[in-house]
């Protein structure tokens, strides 16, 4: 009896030694599983619409040569994403179409998720409670990275599935081989940026810097990659950034696996580095640690509002920099870019209707991108004020005599200021970049087109001050899913005819291609109006809930 | 009379089908120390957020000095300064810039008591929040809100993770507190610091106030401790009226007793007893007492497992 009973306990603790060794990557698995899925899913259908509206749209190889014609040699597009190789049959056009864009979403989601998954709950002081366990600290950063490759796989696996799925339809013709190599590709930038963002957070002190490194890695590989495609004689860049590696990978089109080598070896450096730091660094700090003590009062803002903009103003600027150093480098090819796109007699006599040069034409494809980066801008403001009262600092300024509505108010004004900022230097930038190609720009048509694409961010900012007010644990809900609507809904709608409705709810359909077309300030004026009046709305409800934690 | 510092009325709280507080009614005059006790989970945290108008009553009101905790928040925290059990801070901010950063947004410092203070609790605070240590953190907040010397000092567990030497310099700050005609409502788990510091006791229990008032009037409401030790047999005590949780070691009795003690010393009597011990209950006896029985508890537990 009294044996038996023991040998129970004994088997129990046994099994709880083994789950211990496994918790973190059960963790981290479940948790990126469901999201990678998620965007796989997301990926997937994105690719089964562009497929499918290719080839409903353009059914006749005449309609398709006017495509080629029109963007096989357009160095301005290819240096937005990538070349144009054979975008006369579908699989082709679905590469071209979707395999850059999907990558930088995937390497933009394995950041977040792997500095999140592993430094943001070093930070929240989770991984204490796990660490006093059977695990050592490289046995943590092991499991953990286990846990982000099976998301990375299950992104992967599920834009498999869909595209395989769609491939088997006889109009689009894509074969179960070439769906999984081309979901491959895509997956490639998430896994790549999910070991980039694991080797980062060992680097930094805290989640966000983390999130600032590897993004600044992704910022640097995005421009090597345009500069490679920009038809200069540079092409050999390609090789030596990641973005580049997966474009040489050349799914659907004519395959070149050699590609994975570089990927396959940039993953492994990564995570063995990964791995040794986090053996060697104190939990909690990072490895490019700043000092402990400060020996007299930095001339820190005294007040709230100061505070916010101080403690974000690395985010910011990185966000300004980046945004600065795309407007230059779009803009610098305006001119080749314009040149291409007024080369083709149909795309000409539209642009000559409108009045507008060829490189102005270029520049408003161009400006969409900045568009969604501001859009980011807008999405990680909402996140950082609901992360002051979900960690508890927002208590510290709410039990002084200081208002919610001062607090929310000065988050809005911020972000509206950071986005409408963000959209003139997108404007400035462009301008300059162009001037100096010696474009015909007007920079005042640029100021406007630039913040012509900082409405949609207003639109998602507004909505996500909303949420955080009503659902504050949904905001990243809200806003993310905001922001995947609108996006998906601008690049998807300019391909198929769907519901009109759907189109006119877009913020990004709303906004007019500036500069090729002329802004709609009116539209723009409602649409900011909503955005405000929302936030409004959102600053009056804040004054009726509870402050809610995680 | 003057108005009180804190008031509620009817003051209710509903997480979801948690009811949190069930319409509480309490009062801290001006010049008043009020501890507030309570089992894990018995609402003291959710009481201090609802005055604090970070939490919205469900039904009910509180007010600071008369100003309605929701809708006259800003007058009412121009008022009063809070002490959390534990802050979550800037991480890299140093202490100096914490305190600076507070006291801006409070609006009125006591420059020399802020000194009197950082050195009072040796405080380094060129470090920044990240590098101190849980206990040098608690001590950053409670410097950050006792140099404001508000009129009212709302404590929540303010000596959680504080060394027995820091414990006494924040009795010392009370004591001070108290002296200058401050009010402090102090919720604890520390049974002595309530006990000295406080005027009065208010005992909170799933929601409720269940006993208010000084230490003296709780004491005579509440139960006797008689030990008593026997020659032989120790009588069966268990039946008597008003007797309760008897406890038997040996030839020696303990038992409490409420309201005559009469009935039990008749018994003792005719036992032959040797010894006999009778003193009112320790604050810690009361407590348990009100915080329901500890070892029924933990024996359900154990069954649990
Ligand atoms: N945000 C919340 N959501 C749901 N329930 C909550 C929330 N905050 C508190 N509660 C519940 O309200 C009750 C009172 O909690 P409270 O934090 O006030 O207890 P407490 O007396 O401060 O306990 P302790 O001594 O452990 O600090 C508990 O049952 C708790 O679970
Ligand atoms: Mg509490």
């Amino acid at each position: 009896m009294l044996t038996e009973g023991s040998n129970l306990t004994l088997r129990r603790e046994a099994r709880i030694d083994r789950s211990s060794r496994t918790v973190i990557a059960l963790l981290t698995a479940r948790k990126s599983i469901r999201v990678g899925a998620g965007w796989g899913v997301v990926f997937g259908l994105y690719v089964a619409t562009q497929a499918l509206a290719y080839a409903t749209s353009y059914k006749t190889p005449a309609a398709r040569q006017i495509l080629v014609d029109e963007f096989a040699h357009n160095t301005g597009i290819s240096a937005l994403v990538g070349p144009a190789n054979q975008i006369g049959t579908v699989p082709g056009y679905t590469a071209w179409k979707c395999l850059a864009v999907l990558a930088i979403i995937g390497a933009v989601w394995g950041i977040l998720t792997s500095t999140k998954m592993t430094r943001g709950e070093e930070d929240a002081g989770r991984w204490e409670l796990l660490l006093v366990g059977q695990v050592t600290r490289r046995g943590a950063a092991q499991q953990a990275l286990l846990g982000l490759c099976a998301g990375g796989f299950a992104l992967f696996v599920s834009t498999a599935l869909i595209t395989a799925a769609v491939g088997r339809s006889s109009k689009v013709g894509i074969g179960t081989g070439g769906a999984i190599y081309f979901a491959l590709s895509v997956a490639s930038g998430a896994i790549m940026f999910l070991a980039v963002g694991s080797l980062c957070s060992q680097l930094s002190t805290s989640r966000r810097q983390a999130a600032s490194f590897a993004s600044a890695i992704l910022g640097v590989s995005y421009a090597l990659r345009m500069i490679a495609d920009s038809g200069s004689n540079l092409a050999w860049l390609r090789w030596v950034t990641p973005l580049g590696w997966i474009e040489e990978l050349q799914p659907l089109t004519s395959p070149r696996p050699i590609a994975f080598v570089p990927i396959v070896g940039l993953v492994i450096v990564m995570a063995v580095a990964t791995v040794n730091l986090a053996g060697r660094r104190d939990l909690g700090a990072g490895i490019l640690a700043d000092r402990s003590t400060i020996s007299s009062i930095r001339q820190l803002p005294s007040n709230p509002l100061g505070l916010a903009l101080y403690l974000s103003r690395s985010a910011l600027i990185a966000w300004a920099v980046s945004i600065a150093a795309y407007g230059l480098l779009l803009g610098s090819i305006a001119k080749s870019g314009g040149k291409i796109i007024t080369s083709s007699p149909s795309l000409r006599s539209v642009f000559a209707r409108l009045g507008v040069s060829g490189a102005e034409a270029y520049l408003s494809v161009a400006l969409l991108i900045m568009s969604v980066a501001l859009t980011f801008v807008a999405v990680s403001q909402v996140a950082v004020a609901r992360k002051e009262e979900s960690r508890g600092q927002l208590d510290n300024l709410l039990v002084q005599p200081f208002s919610r509505s001062s607090w929310l108010g000065g988050r809005i004004a911020l972000g509206v200021v950071a986005i409408v900022m963000g959209g003139l230097l997108a404007g400035i930038a462009t301008w300059t970049g162009a001037v100096s190609d010696h474009a015909h720009v007007n920079l005042l048509s640029m100021l406007g087109a630039g913040l012509n694409v900082a409405v949609p961010a207003l639109v998602v900012f507004g909505f996500g001050v909303f949420a955080l007010t009503i659902a504050p644990r949904y905001v990243n809900v809200v806003t993310y899913g905001l922001l995947v609507w609108f996006f998906l809904v601008e690049i998807v709608g300019g391909g198929v005819r769907i519901n009109h409705w759907i189109l006119d709810l877009s913020a990004f359909h709303q906004m007019a291609a500036a500069p090729a077309t002329p802004i709609d300030w009116t539209t723009n004026a409602i649409m900011a109006a909503i955005a405000m009046l929302t936030a409004g709305l959102g600053v009056k409800l804040f004054t009726l809930r509870d402050l809610k934690g995680e | 009379m003057t108005t009180p510092a804190i008031e509620t009325f009817d003051l209710r709280k509903d997480f979801g089908s948690t009811r949190a507080l069930r319409g509480l009614n309490l009062q801290v005059n001006e010049g008043e120390v009020v501890g507030c006790l309570g089992p894990n989970g018995a609402g003291k945290t959710t009481l201090i957020r609802l005055l604090l108008g970070l939490l919205i009553p469900t039904a009910g009101r509180a007010e600071i000095f008369g100003m309605d905790s929701r809708r006259q928040t800003v007058q009412a925290h121009r008022r009063l300064a809070y002490v959390p059990g534990e802050a979550s801070l800037w991480p890299t901010l140093s202490g100096a810039e914490t305190l600076h950063l507070l006291g801006r947004v409070h609006g009125h410092v006591d420059e020399d008591y802020r000194v009197t203070l950082i050195d009072r609790f040796g405080l380094d605070v060129t470090k920044r929040v990240r590098a101190l240590s849980k206990g040098n953190r608690q001590k950053l907040i409670l410097v950050a809100a006792l140099m404001t010397r508000a009129d009212v000092l709302i404590l929540d567990e303010p000596t959680s993770g504080l060394d027995p030497l820091m414990e006494q310099a924040f009795r010392l700050c009370v004591h001070e507190a108290k002296e200058r005609g401050q009010s402090v409502l102090l919720s604890s788990h520390i049974l002595s610091e309530v006990e000295a510091l406080c005027d009065r006791i208010g005992i909170l229990r799933s929601g409720e106030l269940v006993e208010m008032g000084t230490m003296t009037q709780m004491r005579h409401l509440s139960a006797l401790t008689v030990e008593a030790t026997f020659e032989g047999n120790v009588p069966d005590v268990t039946r008597i009226a008003g007797v309760s949780m008897v406890e038997v070691q040996g030839s020696r009795v303990r038992c409490q007793v409420r309201g005559s003690i009469e009935p039990l010393l008749q018994v003792f009597a005719s036992t032959g007893v040797i010894e006999l011990l009778s003193r009112e209950p320790s604050l810690e006896e009361l407590f348990l007492s009100h915080y329901g029985s500890p070892t029924a508890e933990v024996a359900n537990a154990d069954r649990g497992q």
